[in-house]
């Protein structure tokens, strides 16, 4: 389990993350949204210590992140917003293969994880295929697959959907079905709601730094069509049935 | 005519299975140092054209072609062509003496040359082999610093390269081409800064949160029976490198 405790994070003067307390808990799909701007980036990495907080703690199953760094990392699978930032090496496999080879695990089983991360996210027997003649969707698949590969608890997705088009967001969208189905727990950071509700367990939203709406998806849709000024995309079958379930 | 469509991975590895991408990186390193030993003992006409043979045939092993290779090191082309201008002008009479520019032009070959089979080595080689080759080269935290800096290096450079790219197409997408040189290479190199500085920011945090480590499992290396003639390559390169010195 996630648990962020009154995290505030400063960007020079700029409060961007205020006093949020928010626990992601195992196997969950929680869906982070929120208008540009609004401290959800921020947050995020405080989850695996790549932003330590100006103060308060974010703990992973009990223990605070910064005991343990690579533990943290290693729990919580990160995938930036732009996938070409966090992709390090020429080819496919080798690009899955780096974090697995960081935490010193044997050949064998950076081999076996390789090939299931790759497997996870439909690009099974492409390990030799160059990154740069990948797809934007592709792209983001092999960053959720390098990832993967870690073996975390957690994967947490920034704006994993930008820039793709319908077949790419799908693809993306059915991966994270079936890694949820499977156990992973999944948090999403958007601000465009449209097709991550049918997926999520929970929503939480956040306005200037803080949590203004937090509550399975339905609860959490009725507030923020009444309120347009929270700045999150509702889709319209959402907004129209505010009760729904 | 079609735009030439050859720079694209200038630093960077091409996938393939060439004879070179087949080959042990540690050999491939070793020919590499010794070409450049023996392209400094022997900047004559004589060895530069055997060492030049050598060359293509590093570049055609690693699968690409002399073209493309040195396409990619065309920033290279104005210090090496202005050497032998510079070396062989004088303040006086008889303001340009040949002989001079002759063996400075001979030393520009040189570099062309090594930097031809650097390229194809780097074309061949990924990044982690490399890295891999330099720590079980060279023992301790020694090898461990150097072998994580080449993979900084070759990590970043192909990333910065791009993003410089990026600036210059932004630059010239609105009208910016027609500005005069000094303008246009002032726009280039100050957002080319100014994104190399955002960009070693966030492969910094990528590499943070991928637990980069000094010593991480590195990709098996073996010397099978292939390199053999690599290692006796460089062996003979050394040689001949190190006879004249010896003769002196």
């Amino acid at each position: 389990m996630i648990a962020a405790a009154d995290v505030t994070v400063c960007r020079g003067d700029t409060v961007a993350v205020d006093g949020v307390t928010l626990t992601v808990e195992d196997g969950e799909f929680l869906v982070l949204a929120g208008p540009n701007g609004s401290g959800k980036t921020s947050l995020v990495r405080t989850f695996n210590g790549l932003t330590e907080p100006d103060s308060g703690e974010v703990r992973i199953d009990g223990r605070p992140v910064t005991e343990n760094l690579v533990a943290a990392r290693t729990a919580v699978g990160m995938v930036f917003q732009d996938p070409r930032d966090q992709i390090v090496a020429a080819t496919v496999g080798a690009d899955v293969a780096f974090g697995p080879e960081n935490l010193g695990l044997p050949h064998d089983e950076i081999d076996r994880r390789v090939a299931d991360a790759l497997a996870a996210v439909g690009l099974h027997g492409r390990a030799e295929d160059r990154v740069d003649a990948l797809s934007g969707g592709e792209r983001e698949r092999l960053a959720i697959a390098g990832a993967l590969a870690m073996a975390p608890a957690h994967l947490v997705l920034d704006e994993p959907f930008t820039g793709l088009d319908n077949p790419s967001r799908r693809a993306v969208l059915d991966r994270l079905h079936e890694l949820h189905a499977a156990g992973t727990g999944v948090v999403v950071v958007t601000h465009d709601l449209r097709d991550v509700l049918e997926l999520a367990d929970r929503v939480a939203v956040l306005a200037d730094g803080e949590v203004a709406v937090e509550g399975p998806p339905a609860e959490a849709v009725a507030t923020l069509a009444a309120d347009a000024d929270l700045g999150v995309r509702v889709p319209d079958k959402w907004a129209n049935c505010g009760s729904h379930s | 005519m079609g735009e030439l469509r050859l720079p694209l991975l200038m630093f960077a590895f091409v996938p393939g299975d060439s004879l070179a991408h087949r080959l042990d990186p540690r050999g491939k390193l070793l020919v590499q140092i010794a070409f450049a030993a023996a392209a400094y003992a022997h900047t004559t006409p004589r060895g530069l054209a055997v060492l030049s043979l050598l060359a293509v045939g590093c570049v055609r092993a690693a699968g690409g072609s002399v073209r493309e290779v040195a396409w990619g090191y065309r920033w290279a082309a104005p210090f090496l062509l202005t050497a032998p201008l510079i070396a062989g002008a004088t303040l006086g009479a008889p303001w340009f003496e040949l002989d001079r520019a002759f063996r400075a032009g001979l030393a520009s070959y040189r570099v062309l040359l090594i930097l031809l089979v650097a390229g194809a080595y780097v074309r061949s080689t990924p990044v982690r082999d490399s890295r891999a080759a330099v720590q079980r080269t060279v023992p301790g935290k020694t090898g461990q610093f150097l072998g994580i800096g080449v993979g900084l290096v070759f990590r970043f450079l192909p990333l910065l390269r791009r993003d410089l790219v990026a600036a210059r197409e932004g630059m010239r997408a609105r009208g910016g081409g027609a500005l005069p040189v000094r303008d246009r290479m002032r726009i280039v190199a100050t957002a080319g800064l100014r994104r190399a500085f955002a960009r070693a920011d966030r492969l910094a945090l990528a590499l943070n949160a991928r637990c980069l480590a000094w010593n991480p499992t590195l990709p098996r290396l073996c010397f099978r029976r292939r390199d053999l003639p690599v290692v006796a390559l460089a062996a003979a390169l050394l040689v001949a490198a190190v006879v004249p010195f010896l003769r002196a």
